[in-house]
């Protein structure tokens, strides 16, 4: 932090990644983790967990059409969004292995498509549909869905952080934790959207709730360690930070999104501690701020003559 | 001197311009020079982009150049170098005018406390009492000392000047032979005899130098006080840098080094700016750098075409070609007074007559006979300064009635509040440009009529705007800052009802010939017999339709054979008094030497590497030189000073064909080399003047400056100036401080000051504590004068949006000013308003022993456009130089407060 | 491919004259920023401010002084560097950005989506959105001119040769004549940007002399392709991911109590 070098991802200029790619971070990690945790659910848990299975899947579908429309309304140019995937002057897929936007576009498509057969799958068990091919209801089917979906979920809640790490930008490129950090975030934000939706809806019994509670409160653990991981790996890049994102990061981020969700479900705040919905509302709202201040800090960074600006 | 000559300058000093700003693309070559190891040095009040590039800055505060230019003298006059280098001795003694003796009447600054000997107190004429001299001087003493007669001057430069000042302006003022002969007797058909009259013995002269009366020993006395504390004290330069500037220039002068200098409008916007340049001249006659390559004083003119304006000319005291005016201020009656009063015995200038007679053969045609001397009395005759200001002047008090305004902005020209005032008594007003500028617009939208100050409907002036083409939208010529005229073709069509210049005034010219057609007043017989005819031949059209066809202008211009117009003349050797030639302008004679040969559209630059002066790229009058003077390239044997600085050289065993006229051998030996060289081809190195000679024939092999009536460069300046032989320091009209080198002398004696009653054009007086900060005016490279060709252009204006003031830290510190902030700056004159940028690039100054704060404004700025800002020279006044009527637009006083 | 083209730009020589800039936007019809009215920036004489989607070319002004007079302004006239191995080609996911024959950058207008990846993976901040096209657009050196064997505008109208064009082992010779010849006049600090084809980047077809730090001018002091963050920041996913499944498995997973609780109380799960 006290390095006067000024990095050199700081001579570069903002993409304009802003509330569109802010919320399709949220959103798409919470699409993504929902998946996962249903999946884990799906393959490990019990029977009785099968309807947060179901309400896993059906977030991780819309969240993944959401998703898609905010990536196409992001775009300056949204009607040419195929470009991603189809080379427009031959006609060849387009795909590019190391390039995260590339690949992910891929991912998010492909993630689309088994939250759309794990929705359709759930769907059917539930009766709220009657078309579709008989075999989506099929065990081995929804075995195949769940772990080739888990696995994409787990790729769509962590791409996007090493889509802003492979670029020079400030923050986002001066730490490799990025990725690990929004993977984090994505399955501690889709568990407290679970236990939202759960409890508002009164799906799932309360020792699958109780799981939730527990598998949340231990990424919100390892999301600690991850932010600090991330800030210490910043180095001098960390200085964006000594400005209102810095405050941000810490009481909304880390005070109000993880340490106090935390301490009210370790019971640490007594008057609190029997407060869920509370608890889930506060991580989401930090997991939503870690996205704004990660990509609005770095936005602000910008070069004005031959000056570096920053927040 | 030229642009591209200067890759070959060992050290280039530029002062009095922000060359690489306001003439990027002639920065090419100092910036070729520095990659050849010359060394750059920029004296500027501001650190510029010009500054940024050089490898000396010196700062001075705006105004003081002559005292820092002197200090230079008087350290090259004692350095050891120069007292020890055979070199510079020898090209002084055989070039410059140091041995000649002056006059025993003639009194220096030193002798009169800060004035010459003939200061008279100035009267301004009845008939037009806007010349505007606080004072004049009777020059009679300042001639050089007659070999033979005591007293009588010699003969006089043959610059072109209005006359206003004392009667002894013109060479041969005291004696006119044939003048006032009553009945006017026809023209001669040669004007030799006539020429031969006026001749008077020579100067005497001391190649010692030792006689305290010689121009050498005067101009050491003169300069003596300049020394580098004296320098300090008044321009605020610290002595180290100046002596570094003086060491640099001295190291890089001699006979195998030329350093050059550059200058542009901030050494002629002063009331004393002719003296600057002056000067310049002496120091580098002093150091043997001019006429030779690498050497010289690059007048650095505007884009593209202002050297071609007064050439050919816009400039009100002279007619094509630098010829005086007629005026009635001057023994102009007849043309044999005028050429008995304009014509030297010696020097090249002596051919006058051929070049007055050819002119006015362009002029009137068929009509011009030498019974009625070529219609000389049918040309117009000046009654006094008519230079712009003076114009407003007498605009202002209703004597000017119409004006037709092209290429000019004078709604945002200097003290503009006051030329709108004077604009709005006009009867009417036709504006002709590319935009609807303030000019154009003032009547309605002006600052004081949008304070409510003045009512439109107060204002009786009919206006006209003709909307007009772009440069690249018409074929025409460029003459440019090297005196080189280039063609130039149409890329595009002019949109609308966009009309070329050319187009105006040929058909104004033709609706006046046809309004004058039946007239038998005598002052209408000029218009009758103005030769007017510019039209295309059939067949050949342009998108304009009855665009007059530029190329019979330009075959007008550059003469041809009065009895067979298709053959053009191939120079002024071959123009004639006796009215066989038609050529309105000598100096660009045999641009267009043949029907199907224009020179000017010549785009052949030399092969790679090879020495030369591109001689074939465009056409550069006179005569496609392009060194002046160059003659001085070669030492008094004619062998190249050395083979480094080789240009123009004897080589005594060319042969040369037999005269063309009488067949007689001509002696082998003729003037060679890279340029065309800028003297009598075959005059020998050792060749002595005829007795009897007029010309070039009155000259010797060594009198290298040809268009000098001695032939030698000028240290000492006996004629053509009206405010002194020598430059002396004085302050600006307007300045923080007293003359600490003549404390009974504040200003130029001479200057002009041109509605000096009035309230709208006072001064600051010296040390004005309302107004204690030093102001300089300037352009940026990003905009174009007064900014119609910028201002209205996105791309241009986007990259100086708007205005703003260049003010030190110091000053916006005790000012509590921040960068950006809005900042008043007033004058007595108005009071505007731009935003701060504040910089170490201008600063506070020490100017002796006073803090002096120095701040700067572009001046580009008006009302209308995309980028819009106040009127900078709003704040200017109406004071000027005495010999050319310039204002004092580069040092001034104001103030500055926070908005 | 054809011999590799590019820039040297010589900053000691540069007047800060602009004329690049207006030749760029001329001959490559850009529009001038807010219709030509941009406030004063204050930065210097710097109304340009940074390179854009819509120009192309900046010049720089850097004023080091350390009281009036004295110092030194520095001026620089920026430009796409070509990197040979260029951080907007690697991320661009649409195929827009390609390498020419001349081994010159280049953006396909009609391609490009606007995703904005090249902006934020060039290490130089030199591309930008053109809100005209709604593409992200740079200088392209010209390539139409190229193409046609004429030189970029901006060179063409460099008065003083600051911007120098040609092949680009021709322009490193010349360049590294130049910082000896600078260096041997005492510029101690004199360098090359760029010149380096086993330097960062690869190399840049668009190299500059500096006489500062590279920093000063605004520029990174070692550019880096944006690929350098892919295993790293790949790895560290994994990683989470890993730990992340560990932690769901042990949380989520079916517990030995759970079945117990359950088949006591047998019922069917809420729906």
């Amino acid at each position: 932090m006290g390095d006067r070098r000024v990095p050199d991802t700081f001579f570069t200029t903002p993409p304009e990644w802003t509330w569109w790619i802010v919320f399709y971070f949220f959103i798409g990690g919470i699409a993504g983790g929902s998946f996962f945790i249903a999946s884990l659910l799906y393959l490990f848990g019990r029977i009785n967990d099968r309807p947060l299975v179901r309400l896993g899947y059906y977030v991780a579908f819309i969240g993944a059409v959401i998703s898609g429309v905010l990536l196409v309304l992001d775009l300056h140019r949204p009607l040419r969004f195929w470009h991603m995937l189809i080379e427009s002057n031959t006609g060849n897929p387009m795909f590019k292995s190391w390039t995260p936007m590339s690949v992910g576009s891929w991912g998010l498509l492909l993630f689309g498509l088994f939250a759309a057969l794990a929705a359709l799958s759930a769907a059917r068990e539930e009766e709220r549909v009657r078309w579709g091919p008989g075999f989506v209801v099929g065990s081995a089917f929804r075995t195949v869905v769940a772990i080739i979906g888990g696995v994409l979920g787990f790729f769509l809640a962590g791409y996007t952080g090493v889509l802003l790490s492979v670029t020079n930008r400030p923050v986002w490129a001066d730490s490799p934790m990025l990725g690990a950090l929004f993977l984090i975030s994505a399955a501690s934000t889709a568990a407290a959207t679970l236990i939202l939706l759960a409890r508002r809806r009164y799906i799932g019994d309360e020792i699958s709730l109780g799981k939730l509670a527990e598998f949340d409160k231990s990424a919100l653990v390892l999301e600690l360690v991850a932010i600090v991981a991330f800030l210490i790996t910043l180095g001098a890049a960390a200085r964006v930070f000594l400005s209102v994102w810095g405050a941000l990061l810490v009481l909304g981020v880390i005070g109000a999104g993880i340490v106090l969700p935390l301490a009210m479900g370790m019971g640490w705040i007594k008057r609190w501690s029997s407060r869920p919905v509370m608890a889930a509302t506060l991580v989401l709202v930090g997991g939503f701020l870690l996205r704004v201040v990660t990509l609005l800090s770095s936005e602000q960074v910008h070069i004005a003559g031959s000056r570096v600006i920053t927040p | 001197m030229y642009p591209r000559n200067l890759e070959h300058s060992d050290c280039f000093v530029i002062m009095g311009s922000n060359m690489a700003e306001c003439h990027p693309v002639a920065f090419r070559w100092p910036m070729k020079a520095k990659m050849n190891g010359a060394k750059l040095i920029h004296v500027d009040p501001r650190f510029t982009r010009t500054s940024a590039n050089c490898d000396i800055h010196a700062p001075i505060r705006a105004g003081s150049d002559i005292a820092f230019l002197g200090g230079l003298i008087n350290y090259v006059i004692n350095s050891e170098r120069w007292n020890t280098d055979p070199f510079f001795r020898e090209y002084v003694v055989n070039y410059t005018n140091a041995a000649t003796i002056v006059s025993d009447d003639f009194k220096d600054t030193e002798d009169l406390e800060g004035v010459f000997s003939g200061l008279v107190q100035y009267t301004e004429k009845p008939e037009w009492p806007y010349n505007a001299f606080v004072g004049s001087y009777q020059p009679a003493s300042w001639q050089y000392k007659s070999a033979r007669a005591q007293g009588q001057g010699e003969q006089v430069a043959p610059t072109a000047r209005s006359g206003e000042q004392a009667q002894a302006q013109g060479p041969n003022a005291a004696q006119s032979p044939g003048a006032g002969q009553g009945a006017q007797a026809p023209a001669p058909l040669n004007w030799d005899s006539v020429v031969r009259s006026l001749k008077k013995p020579p100067a005497q002269r001391d190649p010692t130098l030792q006689n305290p009366r010689c121009s050498f020993q005067i101009t050491k006395r003169h300069f003596a006080r300049y020394t580098p504390e004296v320098v300090e004290q008044i321009t605020g330069c610290p002595q180290a840098k100046f002596l570094q500037v003086a060491e640099t220039l001295l190291q890089n002068s001699g006979r195998d080094r030329t350093s050059a200098f550059a200058y542009a409008v901030a050494w002629t916007q002063h009331t004393y700016g002719v003296q600057m340049i002056s000067c310049c001249a002496l120091l580098q006659l002093l150091l043997g750098n001019i006429g030779r390559p690498g050497g010289g004083i690059m007048a650095l003119r505007g884009h593209a075409a202002i050297q071609g304006s007064t050439d050919v000319p816009t400039l009100y005291h002279s007619i094509h070609g630098y010829m005086s005016h007629p005026t009635t201020l001057k023994k102009h009656d007849t043309l044999r007074d005028f050429i008995t009063t304009e014509t030297p015995s010696g020097g090249y200038y002596a051919n006058l007559p051929k070049f007055m007679v050819s002119y006015l053969k362009s002029f009137y045609g068929a009509a011009a006979t030498p019974e009625n001397n070529w219609g000389y009395d049918w040309h117009p005759k000046i009654i006094g300064d008519h230079s712009h200001m003076a114009m407003m002047a007498a605009m202002e008090e209703g004597k000017v009635k119409g004006m037709i305004c092209v290429g000019q902005n004078p709604a945002t020209s200097l003290n503009g509040s006051s030329q709108r005032a004077a604009m709005r008594k006009l009867e009417w007003m036709v504006v002709k440009d590319n935009w609807m500028t303030e000019t154009a617009t003032q009547w309605y939208s002006a600052p004081e009529i949008k304070n409510g100050d003045v009512k439109v409907g107060d204002i009786n002036t009919e206006v006209f705007f003709f909307p007009s083409t772009q440069i690249a939208e018409y074929d025409g010529s460029f003459t440019n800052t090297q005196r080189m005229l280039q063609w130039h073709f149409k890329a595009a069509d002019a949109p609308g009802d966009c009309k070329t210049d050319t187009w105006f005034y040929y058909h104004l010219g033709k609706r006046l010939k046809q309004a004058y057609a039946n007239s038998s007043a005598a002052r209408d017989q000029g218009w009758k017999n103005t030769v007017w005819d510019y039209d295309r031949e059939p067949g050949t059209s342009t998108e304009i339709s009855d665009e007059p066809d530029e190329l019979k202008i330009l075959k007008e211009i550059a003469g041809f054979q009065t009895a067979d117009p298709t053959k053009h003349l191939s120079g002024f050797g071959e123009l004639k008094d006796d009215g066989s030639t038609t050529c309105a302008s000598w100096i660009y004679c045999g641009c267009y030497p043949a029907p199907d040969r224009n020179l000017t559209a010549r785009r052949t630059p030399d092969p790679p590497g090879a020495p030369g002066a591109h001689l074939n790229w465009g056409w550069a009058w006179p005569a496609n030189r392009r060194v002046m003077y160059n003659r001085a390239s070669a030492d008094p044997q004619g062998r190249p000073w050395s083979e480094r600085k080789r240009w123009i050289w004897w080589d005594g065993s060319a042969p040369n064909a037999p005269n063309a006229q009488t067949g007689a051998p001509t002696p082998a030996g003729k003037w060679i080399g890279y340029d065309v060289p800028d003297f009598a081809l075959t005059k020998a190195p050792n060749a002595q003047p005829r007795p009897d000679g007029i010309g070039l024939d009155a000259m010797s092999g060594l009198d290298a400056f040809i268009m000098k009536p001695d032939g030698k460069g000028w240290l000492y300046v006996p004629s053509g100036l009206v405010d002194g032989p020598l430059p002396t320091h004085y302050e600006p009209v307007e300045s923080p401080v007293q003359n600490l080198l003549y404390p009974k002398q504040q200003t130029s004696p001479v200057y002009k000051h041109w509605a000096k009653a009035k309230n709208y054009n006072q001064v600051a007086k010296v040390g004005d504590p309302n107004y204690p900060h030093v102001i300089t005016t300037y352009r940026l490279t990003e905009h174009y004068l007064a900014g119609a060709m910028s201002r209205w252009l996105p791309w241009l204006a986007e990259l100086m949006p708007e205005l703003f003031i260049e003010m030190g830290r110091a000053l916006a510190d005790e000012k509590g000013i921040r960068n950006l902030d809005w900042v008043k700056i007033k004058t007595p004159r108005s009071e505007i308003r731009a935003k701060a940028l504040v910089t170490d690039r201008i600063g506070v100054m020490n100017i002796g022993g006073k803090r002096v704060h120095h701040v700067g404004m572009p001046w580009h700025w008006g009302w209308e456009g995309l980028s819009r800002g106040d009127v900078v020279n709003d704040l200017t006044s109406w004071v000027g130089d005495p010999n050319v009527s310039i204002h004092e637009g580069k040092a001034f006083l104001c103030n500055v407060e926070k908005d | 491919m054809a011999e590799a083209m590019g820039f040297f730009t010589d900053t000691t020589v540069c007047i800060g004259c602009k004329a690049c800039e207006v030749a760029c936007k001329s001959w490559n019809q850009l529009p001038a920023r807010e219709g030509g009215q941009p406030e004063l920036s204050g930065i210097s004489y710097d109304n340009t401010v940074q390179l854009s989607g819509t120009t192309w070319r900046h010049v720089k002004f850097i004023e080091q002084f350390d009281s009036p007079y004295n110092g030194r302004w520095l001026m620089m006239s920026d430009v796409c560097k070509h990197c040979v191995q260029a951080g907007c080609i690697e991320v661009c996911p649409t195929g827009a950005i390609i390498r020419t024959e001349f081994d010159t950058v280049v953006i396909q207008s009609d391609v490009c989506n606007g995703c904005r990846a090249c902006i934020a993976g060039c290490p130089f901040g030199v591309i930008d959105m053109n809100p005209v096209s709604g593409t992200a657009q740079k200088c392209t050196l010209c390539y139409d001119r190229m193409s046609v064997g004429l030189e970029p505008a901006c060179s063409k109208a460099c008065p003083t040769d600051s911007i120098q064009f040609g092949p680009i082992d021709e322009l490193r010779q010349r360049a590294q004549r130049r910082l000896e010849q600078l260096q041997s006049q005492g510029e101690t600090k004199a360098q090359l940007y760029g010149a380096d084809p086993e330097g960062p980047v690869g190399g840049l077809n668009s190299f500059y002399l500096l006489v500062d730090e590279p920093e000063v001018y605004g520029l990174p002091s070692q550019p880096k392709l944006p690929s350098r963050n892919l295993a790293s920041s790949a790895a560290g996913s994994v990683v989470g991911a890993a730990v992340l499944g560990a932690v769901g498995l042990v949380t989520l997973r079916k517990r030995r109590s759970e079945e117990v609780a359950e088949s006591e109380r047998g019922g069917p799960p809420r729906a």
